[in-house]
């Protein structure tokens, strides 16, 4: 059950990035819906769960964006190690945990990007962390924040979490 | 479910590998992206199904959005667009003069005819995965022909270059981006310069002569020197010449002829001078020549 899931992510998170987000952008900066899924399995998942869904993602992410072929697969694959890591040490994972988690993650991320500009222009790498990192943190956090609220209120997730953790 | 479900062994052996290929990455980066780009080509093209079924779904939402709902101030657009094509009709009876002249001029000096580039169409199906790039998606492949650097181009001007290949599908890199460069020149001055992408999503022309004779208005054009485009093609208009005290050169933003934001169908430059290659490979003794019978 979770091996189909988890194939039909791969199939359609990253043609829904790719062709209908641009409709919806904030400043015009999307969400990156493959981090946001990313993060959920991890945390739902596991670790291993959250890096080998990362790694292939990020891949697929790489293969259609003009940008080298390593930043997404390094950065989605370990925010999902990390959100599976932070998944079996919480308690509780709430909404509100998520929204500050899945930020954070996000900016984390996003360092990962500003990394690869191999630049030494601070005044560059400030720009492109406040005018596209920040908002797309924003706009993750509260994209998975709200998935996890409508995943929560249909099902139960503690079976999940508890059974089927790696 | 069973598939990932894994002993505290295997979940290491993930982790350890990960960080092998993280190693990898850093120590031979460009290796590994040659392998990287190898193994993935099966992965583009699997993802070029649903990537084909989303941008059509995409299209048919556009069409209905704007054949029915935004419709809106049409008619101030068609009476503007009508006086815009009087406009046009007029200069295009003037080009055609001076085309006939220059026909004339070129035949007395026996100019060589230029030839039209070798291009490929296709069409956009999406926009590039991640938000730090200016790209789109194309339909077309390496099994089309397209390969990595070829130019893009639409009857507009430029639009980019294709800087990734998969079978079925391409990543072109949008003109405004700022990692991109095209050599270009100002149609008027013919003086010469390097078109980059700004920040802003908009294009700078750089290096342009101190003495240059250049003022908004004036249109910036492909000089074919370097890369994958022809001379001549429209690049964008000058908007804003700027120059810094103490600067050797001045620049100019440029608003493209082409809308980025609008992009359906696009062509592909293949071979940029089809007549030059096409000589080259008539000159006995080249590399990669085949001797004709």
């Amino acid at each position: 059950m979770k091996i189909w899931l988890y194939i039909a992510l791969l199939l359609t998170v990253i043609p829904l990035q790719t062709t209908l987000l641009h409709h919806v952008t904030v400043l015009d900066v999307r969400p990156d819906l493959g981090l946001v899924v990313v993060c959920l399995v991890g945390f739902f998942g596991g670790e291993l769960d959250g890096l080998i869904i990362g790694f292939i993602l990020g891949w697929s992410q790489d293969i259609m964006s003009a940008g080298e072929l390593w930043v997404n697969v390094v950065s989605k694959g370990g925010a999902g190690f990390v959100a599976g890591l932070a998944g079996r040490h919480l308690a509780h994972i709430t909404p509100m945990v998520l929204l500050i988690g899945l930020g954070a993650i996000s900016c984390l991320s996003s360092l990962v990007f500003v990394y690869s500009m191999k630049t030494s222009d601070w005044d560059l790498m400030w720009h492109a962390f406040h005018s596209k990192a920040l908002i797309q943190a924003v706009l993750d956090a509260f994209i998975g924040a709200g998935a996890y609220w409508l995943f929560a209120r249909r099902w139960v997730t503690d079976p999940f979490l508890q059974q089927d953790r790696l | 479910m069973a598939i990932l479900r894994s002993t505290y062994g295997s979940k290491r052996l993930a982790v350890v590998l990960f960080a092998l290929l993280l190693a990898a990455l850093f120590l031979l980066p460009s290796q590994s992206q040659g392998v990287l780009q190898f193994l993935g080509g099966p992965i583009g093209q699997v993802l070029s199904v649903p990537l084909e079924v989303f941008s059509s779904l995409d299209r048919g939402m556009t069409e209905i959005w704007e054949g029915y709902v935004a419709l809106r101030g049409i008619r101030e657009e068609n009476r503007q667009l009508r006086k815009q094509l009087e406009f046009v009709q007029g200069q295009n009876n003037q080009l055609r003069e001076a085309t006939v002249a220059t026909q004339r001029l070129e035949a007395l000096l026996d100019f060589k005819q230029k030839s039209i580039p070798d291009m490929i169409a296709a069409q956009v199906i999406g926009r590039d995965a991640t938000n730090w790039y200016r790209g789109i998606i194309l339909n077309k492949g390496e099994q089309n022909g397209v390969r990595a650097e070829m130019g893009v181009v639409t009857p507009a001007g430029v639009v980019g270059r294709v800087v990734k290949t998969t079978s079925s599908s391409s990543v072109v890199l949008l003109m405004t981006d700022p990692n991109n460069a095209i050599a270009a020149l100002v149609q008027g001055t013919r003086d010469e310069g390097i078109v980059e992408g700004t920040r802003s999503g908009r294009a700078r022309m750089k290096y342009i002569p101190l003495l240059s004779t250049v003022h908004p208005g004036d249109r910036v054009i492909t000089s074919g020197l370097t890369g994958s485009f022809p001379r001549g093609l429209a690049i964008g208009v000058m908007t804003h010449i700027q120059q810094e005290e103490g600067d050797v050169f001045r620049s100019a933003e440029l608003e493209p002829e082409v809308d980025m934001t609008k992009l359906d169908e696009v062509l592909v430059i293949r071979s940029p001078y089809e007549e030059a290659e096409a000589s080259k490979k008539m000159i006995p003794g080249m590399p990669g020549e085949k001797r004709k019978p």
